[in-house]
Formats: C-alpha cells, sequence, structure tokens
C-alpha cells in the first residue's frame, strides 16, 4: 500500500503510528513537500492481518526474533516455552521514525494484558528480566497475583509469588 | 498523477524487503537438509501422520539424519506419535532447537508450544472476530518460522506431514520451492480417491512439482495367524487412478493394528515388525523415495 500527495504528486512517507486501542492502529503519513499529514486507521481485523503477515510497518531495523510469531501470537502456551539464547537485543520500540508495527501491538496488548497495577519499584524489578523472558515472566506474576486477589504488584507481592515462578528472575 | 508504480518503496514500512527476506531465512535454513519429502492427500484419515512417522524411522534405522515438520497445525499429532511431545525445546544460537523423537528424529510441531497437550490452537488478537480472514495467514507465518528459525541442522530427509487439504501443498511450495517430492496417500475408497485425484492435479498440473508416488493405505487386512488378506474397502483401482494421472503407483500398504498401537505408545511399528507384511511394504516405500531422490 502506499499513499500520494495529490496536491504535490508526492509519495508520501510514513512519520508515526499509534495504538492500538481496542485493536485500531493509527498510522500517520505525511507528505515530504507541503507536510499534509493523513491517518489511516485500521480497524481490529485489518491490525490482525498485518499482524499475520509478521512484517512490521515502518519498517525492520533488527533482525527477527527466532519464532517471533508463535511466541506472540499463540495463546496458551507452555510456561517453558523455548527462548533462543542469541536472539537480537529484543525487539524495537515503538516510537520514533521506524515503528514497528507488529512490536507495537505487542507492547501495548502487554501493558494492558490485565487491570494489574504495578507499583514503580515492582516494574523497575521486572526491567532487570532479560528482555526476551520479560513478558512471560509479567503474565505468571500477573496470574499468579490475581489468584491471590491481589489487585497491585509491588516487590513483596513479587517475593510472594517467586517461588511457583521459579528461577524465572532472581529480584 | 502518479501511480502506485511510479513510486518507489512503500513510504518506509518495506513490506517487499521484509517478506523477501522471510524467504530467505527459509533458504538459509534448508541450506543444510538433502532432501524434502511432502506427505499429503487431501483427504483427512487416510494415515498420513502415521506413514510419515514410520517412514522417518525407516529412513533413520538406515543411519539417515531424519525431521519431521508437523504442518498440520490444527490436528498435530507427530510430536505424540514420536514420542517428542513431552520433550522441552531449547533455545540456541540461531533459533530453537527442536525436539527429538524415538530413531532420534528432530520435530517441530505446534504441539510441543502449547500448554497442554489437549489444548487447541488459538491465536491471540484484537478480536476473535472474522478470525477466518487472518487465520490461515498465520497458520502461513507459523509454518514458515518452524522451517526457517527451527535449528534442524544437517538432515538427510525432512519430511512433512501436510494437513488434510488440496490448498495445502501450493501453500508449502510457496515456501519451499525446493521440495525433493511429494508422496501422495489414498485409501481404496472411491470417495477417498475422488478427493485424492485433485490434489495429483493439483501438484501435477498447476504446481508442476515432483510427484514421487500414489500410495496405497489400509489396502487390506492381513490376518495375523493365517496370513489370510481380506480387502477393506470395496473399491480398489488405486493403481489405476495413478496411471489416469500419469504418477508412479507406490504400491499397497496393508492395514495392522499394531500400527495404530505403536503410534499410540510413541514406538515405531516399521522397525519393531520388520516381518510383517505392512512394515515390509513401509520399507519398500521409503527405498522408492530413496531411488527418487538420488
Amino acid at each position: 500500500m502506499k499513499f500520494l500527495c495529490i496536491e504535490c504528486d508526492e509519495a508520501m512517507k510514513l512519520t508515526e503510528t499509534r495504538g492500538p486501542d481496542e485493536g485500531s492502529m493509527t498510522v500517520i503519513f505525511g507528505c515530504p513537500s507541503c507536510g499534509r499529514d493523513i491517518a489511516m486507521l485500521t480497524n481490529a481485523m485489518e491490525t490482525q492481518m498485518v499482524r499475520a503477515l509478521d512484517v512490521k510497518i515502518g519498517g525492520s531495523s533488527v533482525p527477527a526474533e527466532p519464532m517471533a510469531m508463535v511466541k506472540n501470537t499463540l495463546r496458551d502456551q507452555r510456561d517453558n516455552a523455548p527462548m533462543a539464547q542469541a536472539m537480537p537485543a529484543g525487539k524495537p520500540k515503538s516510537g520514533g521514525s521506524k515503528c514497528p508495527f507488529t512490536g507495537m501491538i505487542t507492547e501495548a496488548e502487554e501493558a494492558k494484558q490485565s487491570g494489574m497495577q504495578w507499583t514503580e519499584e515492582a516494574e523497575q524489578r521486572l526491567e532487570n528480566i532479560p528482555p526476551m523472558v520479560r513478558m512471560m515472566v509479567r503474565k505468571s506474576i500477573e496470574q499468579q497475583a490475581e489468584e491471590k486477589g491481589y489487585t497491585v504488584i509491588d516487590a513483596a507481592v513479587m517475593d510472594e509469588v517467586k517461588g511457583k515462578i521459579g528461577m524465572m528472575y532472581g529480584g | 498523477m502518479k501511480t502506485y508504480k511510479d513510486i518507489v518503496g512503500d513510504g518506509g514500512s518495506d513490506m517487499v524487503g521484509q517478506i523477501t527476506e522471510q524467504a530467505g531465512r527459509v533458504q538459509q535454513r534448508m541450506a543444510t537438509v538433502k532432501h524434502i519429502v511432502a506427505i499429503m492427500s487431501g483427504k483427512g484419515g487416510v494415515g498420513k501422520s502415521s506413514l510419515t512417522v514410520n517412514l522417518a524411522a525407516a529412513m533413520a534405522d538406515r543411519g539417515m539424519q531424519v525431521g519431521i515438520l508437523d504442518a498440520d497445525i490444527n490436528g498435530a499429532s507427530v510430536a505424540r506419535m514420536t514420542g517428542a511431545g513431552g520433550h522441552q525445546m531449547a533455545g540456541g544460537e540461531t533459533g530453537i532447537k527442536p525436539a527429538t523423537g524415538h530413531h532420534g528424529v528432530k520435530v517441530m510441531s505446534i504441539d510441543l508450544w502449547l500448554d497442554e497437550a489437549g489444548s487447541p490452537v488459538v491465536w491471540d488478537a484484537p478480536t476473535q472476530k472474522d478470525a477466518f480472514t487472518w487465520r490461515g495467514m498465520v497458520e502461513a507465518a507459523t509454518l514458515r518460522e518452524f522451517i526457517s528459525d527451527t535449528e534442524w541442522g544437517e538432515l538427510d530427509y525432512l519430511f512433512i506431514d501436510l494437513p488434510p487439504g488440496t490448498d495445502k501443498l501450493p501453500n508449502m511450495v510457496d515456501l519451499l520451492p525446493q521440495l525433493s517430492g511429494t508422496v501422495i496417500v489414498t485409501i481404496p475408497s472411491a470417495v477417498s480417491q475422488f478427493v485424492v485425484g485433485k490434489s495429483i492435479r493439483m501438484a501435477t498440473e498447476l504446481l508442476q512439482t515432483p510427484v514421487i508416488g500414489l500410495v496405497e493405505n489400509m489396502s487390506a487386512y492381513v490376518c495375523e495367524k493365517c496370513g489370510k488378506e481380506e480387502a477393506l474397502f470395496p473399491s480398489g483401482h488405486v493403481a489405476k487412478l495413478a496411471e489416469t494421472h500419469q504418477v508412479p503407483y507406490l504400491g499397497k500398504i496393508p492395514f495392522d493394528p499394531r500400527i495404530a498401537m505403536a503410534a499410540d505408545n510413541a514406538r515405531a511399528f516399521v522397525t519393531e515388525h520388520k516381518e510383517t507384511p505392512a512394515a515390509k511394504a513401509l520399507l519398500n516405500l521409503a527405498e522408492r523415495i530413496g531411488d527418487f531422490v538420488s
């Protein structure tokens, strides 16, 4: 798909992506000549179709993580599903001129996986976990905490559920 | 006003480049695999997976390095049949190490990723509504990853167990145009042959991909005690079907309940019951495949 600024007869360039918001992504293109912006808005089904292609809107600046599609998309995965040992340095972050569409969706969905609130200290401890297993650990902690009736995850809750999660994080 | 073709690139995403890179990863991974053989039918319930597992065991028994890609995302059974289901896969330097089944056969299957053996495959999405529009794409991407991101290593044979459906082979050929050959499986029933005929045409006329031949599975029941052969289906004529479509007829494999029992117990029938008519037929089929690809 390409976008053309009719007035300038100039190909538009991707400048930003936002979302997802209830499955909808906003992909903004700008005309390099006149600066006019337009936004492409996707519905949830279209968002998922792009995700299914396993490509990134805005381009990919790092090599793909092995089995990224399966890891990011398959529900009900084994807790000990394999992780590659020498993967590239994590998924690219959203924002900036090169916005990884797929990565963005995943990250945004990760953040709203549950209604759990994380304290700053707990978030910081989570940050110490290697990116490749962070999502899995976050999910596991939230699941354990929810089962115990917690709505806020702090360092004490993390310590409490650590035993069940095993050696995934040491903090 | 400029048209699509006048504009170079796609505004910064380089979708074509990303898809090309994905294809490149597949080719790079397959560079260490000598022969890729797809087992297909088009029709379900004809014994493709049993055949695949036994062919893999037969090849491995001859000292070959063998892998199986279970391409049946929604009906995966190879991990269980080979005893690889309980294995813990591990991350390697350049991908995921496959599980190992009996005879050292390397296995990659969606079953190895699911949290419970009986879990159905469900893909996360903003909404499951209208999932039919993208589910096939996710499954295709998953198969691509299974091929490109599994550390298959040096293999003499990679067998691909395809699910039912005449569209499955074209999808695989898109991913693996260098497919060494396809074994097409039918049972003698007229309905099975009707469907399988379409698969043969898909392979030969449309895809023009090499067909190793047509095999007649569950051709008859051989009495364990007296050795008498009884037909299981009234029709037959599978050799005629092969002749009509000008593909080699690879012979009959009689039904033997021990094939299913071995699969249930994650054991290889073909190497444990070498003297039975069914095992001899399977070994002969393995030999025919070897002759075809060499």
